[in-house]
């Protein structure tokens, strides 16, 4: 536990090479992609309902968006909203879960998600903004009249300018009541110990896993599935879900490690709490593959081109390899390298897998709405890193600050103590513990 | 247990609580004993430390099942609707890992869950047609509100009347029988 500098120095070193390989050869692929694809047909070919209903986007935007422009500024960010969004809902499904379950383990640890999901307001609303400021570079539905186009006519009732207005906001403004309303439950019960307070946030929890459901899912459609309004998804909500939980998962992993190891969760948190969070981030690294792939399979097999538009953009050009790294570098790779359980406790194996893990949900992200942009192929900007880097810093360091504002763990929560000390054992001295035999394995 | 001059199968020593018979654990696993085991009604969180276990085995057996079950799925896909007897179905390819993929999952896991199943009765040498301890009359507590640790006569460490005073005074436990092979 105390070689957390040194690793988190592989890390960086892995983020950065990962970031120089993308961006480095970016300008090199697109022109191969552009040497290899005439912008105008792979634009045809790539949406059938786009061009039967007679909005084409190739004929309108210019094959490359220039760097220094509203439009893909507004895609970088977009991007890198999603991804700090992720993180706050995650969190906040977390602390929903705790309560819900009534839980013990997890109550030493529960402050990092509730700092965390806490930063939904003001942060998360503000960083908010310049999306609303820039929603006509976004989403292209609020420019077009929905008479000229059936696609968009049938959903005139939640795509039209003022309901996006008015929900938007609304939803993370709830997101961030129920997330702020959870913190000063607990930091109220920090002052006399009542289990009132646990209640209260059990009754909380109890409507709010309908709101967070419904609501999640009405977020994601309008901020990044509305980039293509015409696209059908049942599942894409849950989609959003899955990856936001699991990356939520191995952050609160790491932060629960750094501040055990250096700081005020030392006597709090154990190898249990550990665990029992890189378990769960396995859990939904496979829960992740299930949705996504079950999306896919679904859409494939049914070959409605309402719904194939979304897969055929997203398989051409350089996106077909993007899509290859999520299938093998969100599933497989963190598959195989947490089947062993005891991985989930070596930070040497876990801080390079939660810098990954990062690196896939950017992706991820990217998958999701890059290609509305430059369909012909990834086309990475300064933008991307610099604002991704710069959005999660304002995320992190604002939730350092909150962190430390106040205490570092549930003080009189009534089941702090069966956090602290259940499952505790004293491990065997060395001689004993080689010398038990098969019959014991009797046990399991 | 030939290594025994007695013909018993060894000691049983009863306790009264969780806690008690957990503590009475450590210190057999301390003392060095290698062959006992501990009887309880329910799974007591944390025993298997406190017994000093290693890690199971059985994991290695669901991976081969797994894997096994995985690769069977896709083959007998590929053989079947490509390979032998070619099957258009919705103007798709013969075969794609894609629509194999369902099947070869649920394979993945029914080969998985019977090599945990067999494996695990394997490495616990079941199914057995008696054993010692189910003749003592009091052992029919460990299923309702007995605590139970019991030291073969096997154990390179054993001694009757030595082992005896280090379960009553060391173990306090409630009480020590001998079990006839």
């Amino acid at each position: 536990m105390k070689m957390i500098p040194q690793s988190l120095r592989g890390v960086w070193a892995l983020l950065a090479l990962a970031g120089v390989l993308l961006w480095g050869t970016a300008p090199l692929r697109a022109a191969e992609e552009h040497a290899a694809a005439p912008t105008a047909g792979a634009h045809a070919e790539a949406a059938p309902t786009e061009a039967a209903a007679g909005t084409a986007e190739g004929h309108e935007a210019p094959a490359v968006v220039p760097v220094f422009s509203l439009k893909q500024f507004a895609f970088s960010y977009l991007t890198a909203y999603m991804f700090c969004l992720s993180l706050c809902l995650g969190s906040l499904f977390l602390l929903i879960m705790h309560h819900l379950f009534d839980a013990g383990w997890s109550v030493s640890v529960r402050r990092v998600p509730e700092q965390l999901a806490s930063m939904l307001f003001p942060h998360m609303f503000l960083l908010l903004l310049p999306i609303l400021a820039l929603q006509n570079q976004l989403y292209k539905w609020l420019t077009i009249d929905p008479a000229t186009d059936h696609a968009l006519d049938v959903k005139k009732a939640l795509f039209n300018r003022t309901v996006f207005n008015i929900l938007v906001p609304f939803l993370v403004l709830s997101w961030g009541f129920m997330a702020h309303r959870f913190r000063s439950l607990s930091l109220a019960q920090d002052k006399d110990g009542a289990a009132i307070w646990t209640r209260k946030a059990r009754v909380l929890s109890a409507w709010g896993i309908y709101w967070f459901a419904f609501s999640l899912t009405l977020g994601c459609f309008y901020l990044m599935k509305s980039l293509q309004y015409q696209f059908f998804s049942t599942m894409y909500g849950v989609y959003y879900f899955a990856g936001s939980v699991w990356v939520t998962w191995i952050t609160v992993w790491v932060l629960a490690l750094i501040l055990q190891g250096r700081g005020p969760l030392q006597q709090v948190v154990h190898n249990r709490q550990i665990l029992d969070l890189g378990v769960l981030f396995f859990a939904f690294t496979v829960f992740y593959a299930y949705i996504h792939f079950s999306q896919y399979f679904l859409i494939w097999n049914a070959s409605m081109p309402e719904e194939t538009f979304w897969y055929v953009r997203r398989e051409h050009g350089t996106w077909k390899w993007v899509g290859f790294t999520i299938l093998f570098g969100h599933f497989f790779v963190p598959f195989l390298a947490l089947l062993n359980q005891d991985v989930k406790l070596k930070p040497a194996m876990m801080l390079p897998i939660a810098g990954w893990a990062w690196l896939m949900h950017y992706v991820d992200m990217t998958f999701n709405v890059m290609p509305v942009l430059s369909p012909a192929g990834l086309n990475l900007t300064f933008w991307d890193p610099l604002l991704w880097f710069g959005m999660t810093g304002i995320l992190l360091f604002g939730f350092w600050k909150r962190f430390h504002a106040s205490p570092a763990f549930p003080l009189r929560d009534p089941r702090l103590k069966e956090a602290v000390t259940h499952h505790e054992i004293p491990p065997a001295p060395e001689s004993a513990s080689a010398a038990v035999g098969v019959t014991t394995a009797a046990h399991h | 247990m030939s290594a025994s001059t007695n013909t018993s199968y060894g000691l049983l020593a009863s306790f009264e609580t969780p806690a008690d018979i957990m503590d009475a654990a450590i210190k057999c696993r301390d003392a060095g004993f290698t062959k006992w085991d501990v009887f309880t009604p329910f799974p007591i969180h944390g025993m298997d430390a406190a017994m000093g276990v290693k890690k199971s085995q059985v994991g290695w057996f669901t991976f081969a099942g797994g894997f096994t079950g995985f690769f069977t799925g896709m083959t007998m896909i590929w053989f079947m609707n490509s390979h032998d007897y070619g099957l258009v179905v919705g103007g798709k390819p013969l075969f794609t890992p894609l629509y194999a993929f369902p099947v070869s999952y649920e394979l993945t896991i029914l080969f998985g869950s019977f090599a945990t199943l067999f494996g695990l009765l394997f490495l616990n040498r079941l199914p057995r047609l008696h054993h010692p301890l189910l003749a003592v009359k009091n052992f029919k507590k460990a299923t309702d509100d007995g605590y139970f640790l019991c030291i073969e006569a096997g154990d390179p460490k054993y001694a009757p009347e030595v082992t005896r005073t280090f379960l009553v005074e060391q173990c306090h436990a409630r009480l020590v029988e001998t079990v006839e092979d």
